[in-house]
């Protein structure tokens, strides 16, 4: 067969596949255009998820009734104008491929009218020909219809999922703009019912809570104090600035599609700076739970490339750790302000609960002798001095109440009572967080941790994957308190252990260490460190059906008022389940 | 069957059988004690875990033979309250209960059939050796806080118990620390070497709290060899009240190969000192308090001279530190080096000489405690130094 060029509308198809995927891809493409056109206002209608209609109007400028032809064109574009700017772009379209791409796989009506004149013009595209050219009214901005999607390429049309799954990518990606763009109204409309609305006052905290709600909204804490406008030059350094808002520890979602991020408004992806915000979280997320973020990037253009793909989604940054770092260094300055306060009782007024004696404190410190018994359920609303007395016992240092302890259910949990209600303590989570934080205070303080010689030193035999695990670690688990000498191929001598792991089994301590240096492959340096200490801590901790004694408890419970991180286990479980005396009232009809 | 006892006594063997009784629920005839009136003169009461049995025989008028099984925790927490005196207990095989009369309290517990309680084997075997009773009390007291408590390890829950050469030894070791105890033997009847379980001699060990100083406990293995029997002599008559008059405990063999520890206890050393004993565990206790915060590390700084002296030191970043100074007879050269507090404690609390020796080479080799004086029994302790910065 002959090569031969392709005729200009197979072409502009072949382009289109690129740019316009499904509906939610050509409301990205229009939204894009109206907010590259100065909109503080765009709606967007589908009908049947896109398929049969997708209406985005905005307020923005307007194209004049000269150039509408000429829109739809492709490469026609107002945004650039040489190839120099494409260094530096401001502008989220550029490429002057979307209206011409989604031209040639659909019908599309482009109406508008430019600012400065007086009425408005109309385009009709069918199969990428201009099929009608018309003056209608209408008001300044631009109103985009496109209907029949894919209507001319059947096999892009037979892989759109259901209209539901459709409309809720539209919706993503709607939502994905009104974060962006806090100061622009934006609102969806499907099937004729409301689905999605924005306040556009220009605060992120309005459009958080427009797109999440207020529930989760409550959940959130701010990255920094202030929001950065990424509008002028001179206010895009080289040094990237991050605001925007990160989940408390105790919210947790399932997947890591909740962390957002948005470089100079643009919504992209980037795999290590979700990584950066989980491991800023550190060890306060439980195993596969991941925190929900929204964060922004403002950083000078010229410090990014955009043009790496059609749809933009991902780019390159010139100093990728630079970014990784600001943005780990932001949430974690965010969630180490915030953690404790889901617990401590500072945010819950207990004037229905219980009210708390002034003495609380000192009768905490002499618990042991203590009886059981609640604090009378006061009448009377607490007074002023009361409640400054409260605040300043919970406010100190530690960020768990005194609590006393009660009993021990199923050899597991601890039972234990504070001034705001009924505290269950995880015994094993507890202990891990206990042991971990001392291990890493010792480490800190003399750069290793203090092991145990074993009387006889214990021959292990390893296979060729725990051999190199050993190999490439050895210098760390010696730091870590093992010593490890090489006996032969494939045998290595345990003589000592980590003092915490004392009287256990040598070779299956080691064993478990290897175990967790396969699992967290990908981390390294202190991370990996990190995660090998929590995995002796878990070692070494108390096990669940541990039945402990009263002044074991009370001094596990002690130990973990100390923690800085007293509420997750170095793995991220939680220790500690808190119900507040309003909570048991509730329970219990007294309310 | 039909007996009369005096409920002193038979509270005193329910308590020492009852530390056999299952808590286990699949097998429901293991949380029953066994009664068996078979002599003129004394009940048997026996319990089994299936792991370790405790049979105990007391003083009692038998009139009629016979046997049965009662829930073990109800009969000993009813007799416990029951007034001092002689009190009755007839079988009554129609209703299937016992029947427990004691002055003017009265009551019918249903029984389980004896046939159904698994059977307890005796002390019938090779007997392999016979020792005073406060020897045995003491090698146990002295050894069996070195096992492990990992089960993960079976070997080293047990105290290994040898006798050749005209000596018993008792080993245990956690892989960590070891303790060893040596007994001179005049008469042994044959070989010995057995793993023990350390929880059936901490048993053994409370039950020979009662026994007979006068007359010996006895040791033997069973037929088919799986298991071990100790025979204990108590000072039970008709007169006594609160006492047994044997017991027998039956402990199941680990069934492994002992580690050669005769290679783990060093042979020499470049310091040796002398401590007093109590004066020592004193300050071990103070340092304790602070090295339970920090990994249990405390270190002993040993210097010779005139006296020499033994500083000992423990602290933790949160909670402060300690420090003590002790004089002492040191020979040979200046060390410094950690221990773990809990094994320097658990030691020191089964030192009963007055004076005490420690003997070092390096700061990563095995220190040696031993008693000064013992005469010929001998006590040795070998602990792993701590690695520390």
């Amino acid at each position: 067969m002959p090569i031969r060029i392709l005729p200009p509308e197979v072409a502009d198809r072949i382009a289109a596949g690129e740019v316009v995927e499904r509906p939610a891809s050509v409301v990205k493409e229009l939204v894009e255009n109206a907010l590259d056109a100065g909109a503080t206002y765009v709606r967007v209608e589908i009908t049947e998820g896109g398929r049969r209609l997708i209406r985005v109007s905005d307020n923005g400028c307007g194209i004049p009734a000269a150039e509408l032809p000429l829109a739809v064109r492709r490469h026609a574009t107002s945004k650039i104008t040489t190839a120099e700017d494409l260094a530096a772009i401001y502008t989220l379209g550029f490429r002057g491929e979307a209206l011409a791409a989604i031209a040639s796989v659909a019908r599309l009506t482009l109406t508008s009218r430019y600012r400065e004149e007086h009425a408005g013009a109309r385009v009709v595209v069918e199969g990428g020909h201009i099929v009608r050219q018309e003056t209608v009214g209408h008001p300044i901005g631009t109103t985009v219809v496109v209907e029949h999607l894919f209507f001319n390429t059947p096999a892009r049309r037979k892989f759109l999922k259901a209209p539901r799954t459709e409309a809720g990518h539209v919706q993503r990606v709607v939502t994905r703009y009104a974060l962006a763009f806090p100061e622009v109204r934006f609102a969806l409309v499907s099937d004729g019912r409301i689905a999605f609305q924005s306040p556009g006052t220009g605060r992120l905290a309005d459009a958080v809570t427009a797109v999440y709600g207020a529930d989760v909204a409550r959940e959130l804490v701010p990255l920094a104090d202030e929001e950065v406008q990424p509008e002028t030059e001179d206010v895009l350094s080289s040094v990237p600035r991050i605001w925007g808002y990160t989940s408390k520890p105790s919210y947790t979602r399932p997947n890591a599609q909740s962390i957002l991020f948005f470089l100079n408004k643009r919504w992209i992806t980037d795999r290590a700076l979700v990584q950066a915000v989980v491991q800023a979280y550190h060890t306060l997320l439980p195993t596969g739970r991941y925190p929900l973020s929204v964060v922004h990037i403002a950083l000078d253009p010229r410090q990014v490339d955009v043009n790496v793909h059609p749809a933009k989604a991902e780019v390159r940054f010139r100093e990728p750790r630079v970014v990784f770092t600001a943005v780990q260094r932001a949430v974690r300055a965010a969630v180490t302000a915030s953690s404790g306060t889901p617990l401590g009782p500072v945010e819950t007024t207990p004037v229905s609960g219980w009210t708390l004696p002034a003495s609380w404190a000192e009768r905490q410190r002499s618990a042991g002798s203590l009886a059981p018994s609640f604090p009378s359920l006061s009448e009377d609303t607490p007074t002023q001095g009361e409640l400054i007395a409260q605040k300043d016992t919970s406010s100190r240092a530690t960020l768990l109440p005194l609590l006393r302890v009660v009993g021990q259910v199923g050899g597991a949990y601890i039972v234990a009572e504070g001034p705001d209600g009924l505290y269950l303590i995880d015994q094993h989570a507890a202990h891990e967080r206990v042991l971990y934080e001392k291990l890493m205070a010792e480490r800190e303080r003399a750069g290793q941790l203090p092991s145990q010689h074993l009387l006889d030193p214990i021959p292990i035999t390893v296979d060729s994957d725990q051999g190199s695990l050993l190999a490439a670690h050895r210098e760390m688990l010696h730091r870590l308190g093992f010593v490890i000498e090489v006996f032969g191929e494939s045998t290595y001598l345990v003589r000592a252990v980590p003092a915490v792991l004392s009287g256990q089994h040598p070779a299956q301590v080691l064993e478990d260490v290897l175990e967790g240096l396969r699992d967290a492959r990908d981390l390294v340096g202190e991370q990996l460190e990190r995660a090998i200490v929590a995995r002796i801590c878990k070692r070494a901790a108390v096990k669940a059906g541990q039945v402990l004694s009263d002044e074991e408890m009370r001094s596990l419970v002690r130990e973990l008022e100390a923690c800085q991180v007293p509420h997750t286990c170095p793995h991220g479980r939680p220790t500690i389940w808190h119900i507040s005396a309003a909570d048991l009232a509730k329970r219990f009809g007294r309310t | 069957m039909r007996v009369v006892c005096l409920q002193e006594n038979l509270a005193k063997g329910l308590s020492v059988v009852n530390r056999a009784v299952s808590s286990r629920t699949t097998l429901p005839v293991l949380q029953n004690v066994l009664l068996q009136a078979e002599g003129p003169g004394n009940l048997k009461l026996a319990a089994t875990n299936l792991d370790l049995a405790i049979t105990c025989w007391i003083a009692a008028q038998v009139e009629e033979e016979g046997a049965t099984t009662v829930p073990a925790r109800l009969l000993t927490d009813f007799v416990s309250t029951l007034p001092t005196g002689p009190l009755q207990m007839a079988l009554d095989v129609r209703t299937q209960t016992l029947h427990l009369m004691s002055d003017r309290t009265q009551a019918d517990f249903r029984i389980t059939d004896a046939a159904d309680f698994p059977v307890i084997p005796s002390g019938d075997g090779d007997v392999a050796l016979t020792l005073a009773p406060h020897s045995l009390r003491q090698a146990i007291a002295q050894v069996a806080f070195a096992a492990s408590t990992d089960e993960t390890r079976p070997t080293l829950t047990g105290v290994y118990i040898t006798a050749d050469e005209g000596r018993l030894v008792f080993v245990a070791t956690d892989g960590y620390r070891l303790a060893m105890r040596t007994i001179p033997m005049e008469e042994m009847t044959g070989e010995l070497g057995v793993i023990v379980p350390a929880r059936a001699l901490n048993e053994l060990a409370r039950i020979m709290a009662d026994a007979d100083t006068e007359q010996n406990a006895s040791l033997s293995v069973t037929p088919e060899r799986n298991q071990v029997v100790f025979q204990v002599p108590g000072k039970g008559t008709h007169d006594s009240k609160g006492a047994f008059q044997q017991v027998e405990l039956i402990a199941q063999i680990i069934d492994a190969t002992y580690p050669n520890y005769k290679a783990i206890v060093p042979t020499d050393w470049e310091t040796r000192t002398v401590l007093p004993t109590q004066e020592f565990h004193q300050v071990v206790r103070r340092a304790y308090l602070f090295a339970r915060e920090a990994s249990n590390i405390i270190r002993l700084h040993i210097t010779p001279g005139e006296p020499g002296t033994v500083a000992v030191y423990a602290g933790s970043a949160d909670y402060g530190e300690h420090r003590a100074e002790l004089d002492a007879m040191v020979e040979g050269v200046e060390i410094e080096l950690a221990f773990n507090g809990r094994y320097l404690l658990d030691v020191l609390q089964v030192l009963d000489s007055p004076q005490m020796v420690l003997e070092t080479t390096q700061a990563t080799r095995p220190g040696v405690i031993r008693p000064v004086g013992t005469g010929p029994e001998e006590f040795v302790y070998v602990l792993m130094p701590m690695n520390v910065r």
